[in-house]
């Protein structure tokens, strides 16, 4: 019975997932990308949570869903119509290539699955309850992994920095013009090209 | 483990890392193609916590959260990107900013 | 002794190297005065070795003395070491004697030019190569020595560089010569190979060791050396092309020493030919056939100096008759005298050329006895000498080879007799031709002398004095080795080689007969077509042929050079130009090319880049489940 419900669980979950992501990449209107992102992100956390990381399923929401998103959602706000995003366009041979290669890649995966699937995916291991847990987790930040924890903190900090010094320096151009462009800097951009 | 076997979360991983690279060949916003590296980068952490089930060794959890870390603040300075660009009046498509210089 | 033998060589050496040290600083004539005195020096030297050797008993008469090991592999040594033994002594009494005469001559000869320094800085050099060649104890030191007179012969025929002639003569005789040496070399190398030593004893001690076809091949290769040193059939043209150096280089080198070394190397390895009779046979016929083609060819040339250079060639023949039929005393013999009259009359020419202010067309000159008294008795002797008239120095030389030949017996021996005679009457005849047409007769206005030459007479006495000593030893030179009474001479050099054939003294004293007789058959003959004012040649096919040499040169051109050179200018048109210079070109463009091609991967596109990064993956996954 249990099992029943998890299967059901997991093909709703994963459902979602493929889902979301085919309307993130072929939704025109980039607002609701994002949304179809968030659900994307919330079913995959669920999915984590079928697998017993539950510190990781809270995070995923937590810092991807709240975070990360809500920053996607503020840019599209202040870009507002420009962040209209037109489908592929560009040389046909670049998009089937495209997506050949993506195929591609995907029966690769498929195959070498298949391949293993007798065998060295068969069992799962025996864990305990703790799996996955925030005291877990945390004890191998703090011991084991504790240079990994160190140096991801460092590029946190880098990207706020780099944050920051696009978004400022820029501002004294930004303040002579209107917030229309200033036609002497397009016609640069464009002389450039 | 009731449910699935972690093979099927592998094939569910192994889709999403298609999906996502689809978009961002195929899409010409830079918002869009943050959000389908987004899903690339979600489509691997699935395969790594799935991974990390299977053989009970909590290291590919802790590889999965850091990889969230990076993927938040690589999204930052995206973002900050496209802003600055929309600052400067161009516009936001990627096959038109093909110069790659400061 | 030793001592002597190691001034001999070393004196010319030391003259070169000082000549050449101290050119800018010395005058033109203390450069001459260098190298006379350095070759009178080195005369002494082998004078004291010869002395030195003389005293000592039969037995002892072979030193070799080594100054210091060059190369030691294992069992093999080779050094700087020289052989003293009667041949060799003989030989620098010879090359040191009549090289000094020669050098003392040039000063005269060759004063006002204006690089008299160099050219005496090469002939002490010259001296210095060939002493080295005739005292070398083993072949290494013997190629060195052959290698260098032939360098020394290139440099000085080519003396007068902005001649193109003598450019040219000179390229000839050195490619001509390098033949030569490359079958030397051959020879050597089988040498070492079959014998493991290069010292001359040694080597000849080892001889009844080798195979039929080794010994052969050897011989063969020195032959090939011997035949281009001593411009004999087949490797003769350069030798009058020489003629373009300075007269006393003529004398020297082309008649007296340099071409003479074939001759010594023959007698000298005698006993790898008496191991293959059939090549030495071949020397002799090689040296007959030239005999009567260089004797045939001298009843045409208008030059003075090529008669004297035929008969040179014609001469040399006969001593490689000699040596081929293993008469090496009377070869040697005939070397020495042939040094004395040939010398002499190379430098008797040298005095009517120089009085004539350069002109050696024999067409232009004639009835200069009058002029030139005592060049014309100087002359005289030597063309008497070189006829073989008694009592001159040829008589008694050439007449033992004859004589030899005759003991010898069989086909070869009557073949090679006959020839020599014949070659008697030629030698008469053109030998007398030259000195009638150029001392007899009317003086021509045409030919006056300049008026420079007027004031001091015949020449310096730095010219007329080794003349004088020349004909003094054309003279009596051959009273060495009278048949039936005293050989001396041809004892002395038997000592390094038991002849093969001694002729007795009836057979020498026919052969005499026979042989004065045509050469005074000769001499009329020369006379009556003088007088009668024509040539001796007169059907105009055999002139054509005689006067074109036999056609050698225009064969040689045909089969060697023509194919050379088309060769060269082929490969130069469809190889070095579209190929390489094209290439260097191509290399340029190609490279601007294709690094246009590759700057087009980068688009600048993001979406390519991301594609390719896809593609990558693809095939990374694949290479790693592969090798798993």
């Amino acid at each position: 019975m249990g099992n029943v419900l998890v299967w059901m669980v997991w093909f709703l979950a994963a459902g979602a997932c493929l889902g979301s992501g085919i309307a993130v990449v072929s939704l025109n209107n980039p607002f609701y990308s994002a949304l179809a992102l968030i659900g994307n992100l919330a079913s995959l956390a669920v999915l984590y949570l079928l697998l017993a990381a539950e510190f990781l399923a809270a995070a995923q929401v937590l810092v991807y869903g709240g975070a990360v998103m809500v920053m996607f959602l503020f840019v599209i706000a202040y870009l507002g119509g420009r962040a209209d995003a037109p489908w592929a366009g560009g040389s046909p041979v670049l998009q089937t290539a495209a997506v050949v290669a993506a195929c591609a890649l995907l029966v690769e995966v498929v195959v070498v699955l298949g391949l293993a699937w007798g065998d060295d995916l068969r069992d799962p291991a025996e864990v305990s309850d703790s799996f996955g847990s925030p005291a877990a987790i945390g004890e191998l930040f703090l011991t084991d992994h504790l240079l990994a924890f160190e140096i991801t903190s460092i590029v946190l900090l880098v990207a706020a920095v780099g944050g920051v010094v696009l978004g400022t320096t820029r501002e004294r151009a930004a303040d002579v013009g209107a917030g229309h462009g200033r036609p002497l800097q397009r016609r640069s951009d464009e002389e450039r090209r | 483990m009731s449910g699935p076997g972690v093979g099927w979360y592998l094939i569910v991983a192994a889709m999403l890392f298609g999906i996502g690279s689809l978009g961002v060949m195929l899409r010409r916003s830079p918002l869009i193609v943050l959000l389908s590296l987004e899903i690339m980068l979600n489509g691997g952490n699935l395969a790594l916590i799935a991974f990390a089930r299977q053989l009970g060794n909590l290291d590919g959890q802790i590889f999965a959260l850091t990889v969230m870390a990076v993927a938040a603040a690589e999204v930052a300075i995206g973002l900050g990107l496209i802003v600055a660009m929309a600052r400067r009046d161009m516009t936001l498509d990627v096959d038109q900013a093909s110069v790659l210089r400061g | 002794m030793i001592a002597g033998a190691w001034i001999c060589l070393l004196a010319p050496l030391g003259g070169a190297l000082a000549i050449t040290l101290t050119g800018p600083w010395i005058s033109r004539r203390t450069a001459g005065w260098i190298s006379t005195l350095t070759t009178f020096l080195a005369f002494t030297g082998a004078l004291v070795a010869f002395l030195g050797l003389w005293s000592r008993d039969t037995e002892e008469r072979e030193q070799l003395s080594t100054a210091y090991t060059w190369l030691a592999a294992g069992d093999f040594q080779v050094g700087l070491e020289i052989l003293v033994d009667p041949l060799a002594v003989a030989m620098m009494l010879v090359v040191s004697g009549v090289g000094g005469l020669i050098v003392w001559y040039s000063m005269g000869y060759m004063a006002g030019d204006d690089e008299e320094r160099r050219y005496f800085a090469y002939m002490s050099l010259f001296v210095f190569s060939m002493l080295l060649l005739v005292q070398a104890g083993n072949f290494l030191l013997l190629l060195v020595g052959w290698g260098l007179v032939g360098l020394a012969s290139y440099l000085l025929i080519g003396f007068w560089h902005k001649r193109p002639e003598a450019v040219a003569a000179a390229k000839k005789a050195f490619v001509m010569n390098a033949i030569g040496d490359a079958t030397f070399v051959l020879a050597i190398v089988l040498l070492v190979w079959n014998t493991g030593t290069l010292e001359l004893p040694g080597v000849f001690g080892e001889v009844d060791g080798l195979s039929e076809t080794t010994v052969n091949l050897v011989a063969l290769g020195l032959l090939g050396g011997a035949v281009a040193k001593s411009a004999q059939i087949p490797l003769h043209t350069w030798l009058p092309d020489a003629m373009e150096g300075p007269t006393p280089v003529s004398a020297l080198i082309h008649a007296a020493t340099m071409v003479t070394a074939g001759v010594y190397l023959l007698v000298r390895t005698h006993p790898i030919f008496e191991a293959a009779p059939d090549i030495q046979s071949l020397a002799a016929i090689l040296g007959t056939v030239t005999l009567l083609v260089a004797g045939l060819v001298a009843l045409v040339q208008w030059d003075i100096k090529r008669v004297i250079a035929y008969s040179t060639m014609s001469q040399i023949g006969y001593m490689f008759l000699g040596a081929g039929i293993g008469a090496y005393g009377f070869a040697i013999f005939h070397l020495m005298t042939h040094a004395f009259f040939k010398a002499l009359l190379f430098l008797a020419a040298g005095v009517v050329i120089h009085h004539l202010g350069g002109e050696q067309d024999i067409r232009r000159m004639s009835g200069l006895k009058a002029a030139l008294p005592r060049t014309h008795v100087a002359f005289l002797i030597g063309t008497v000498a070189l006829v073989g008239l008694p009592p001159f120095a040829g008589f008694w030389s050439k007449d033992a080879i004859l004589a030899s030949a005759l003991e010898t017996g069989g086909a070869l021996g009557w073949t090679l007799f006959i020839a020599g005679l014949a070659g008697v009457l030629l030698t008469g005849a053109y030998a007398f031709r030259l000195y009638f047409t150029v001392f007899q007769g009317s003086s021509q206005e045409a030919a006056q002398p300049t008026h420079a030459h007027e004031a001091h007479g015949e020449g310096p006495l730095s010219m007329l004095v080794p003349v004088g000593v020349l004909a003094v030893l054309s003279t009596i030179g051959g009273l060495f080795s009278i048949p039936g009474v005293w050989h001396p001479f041809t004892h002395w050099i038997e000592e390094t080689g038991e002849p093969l054939v001694e002729a007795t003294a009836g057979q020498d004293y026919l052969t005499s007969a026979i042989a004065v007789a045509l050469g005074i058959v000769g001499l009329l003959l020369a006379r009556g077509a003088f007088l009668r004012g024509s040539q001796l040649v007169t059907p105009p096919s055999a002139w054509r042929v005689f006067e074109h040499k036999f056609y050698f040169d225009e064969l040689y051109d045909a089969l060697f050079y023509r194919p050379a050179a088309a060769l060269a200018s082929a490969l130069r048109r469809n190889v070095e130009e579209p190929v390489i210079e094209r290439s260097l070109d191509e290399i340029g463009s190609g490279t601007i090319f294709a690094s246009g091609e590759l700057a087009r991967v980068q688009t600048g596109l993001l979406r390519t880049y991301a594609l390719s990064i896809a593609f990558a993956v693809c095939v990374l996954v694949v290479v790693f489940v592969a090798v798993r």
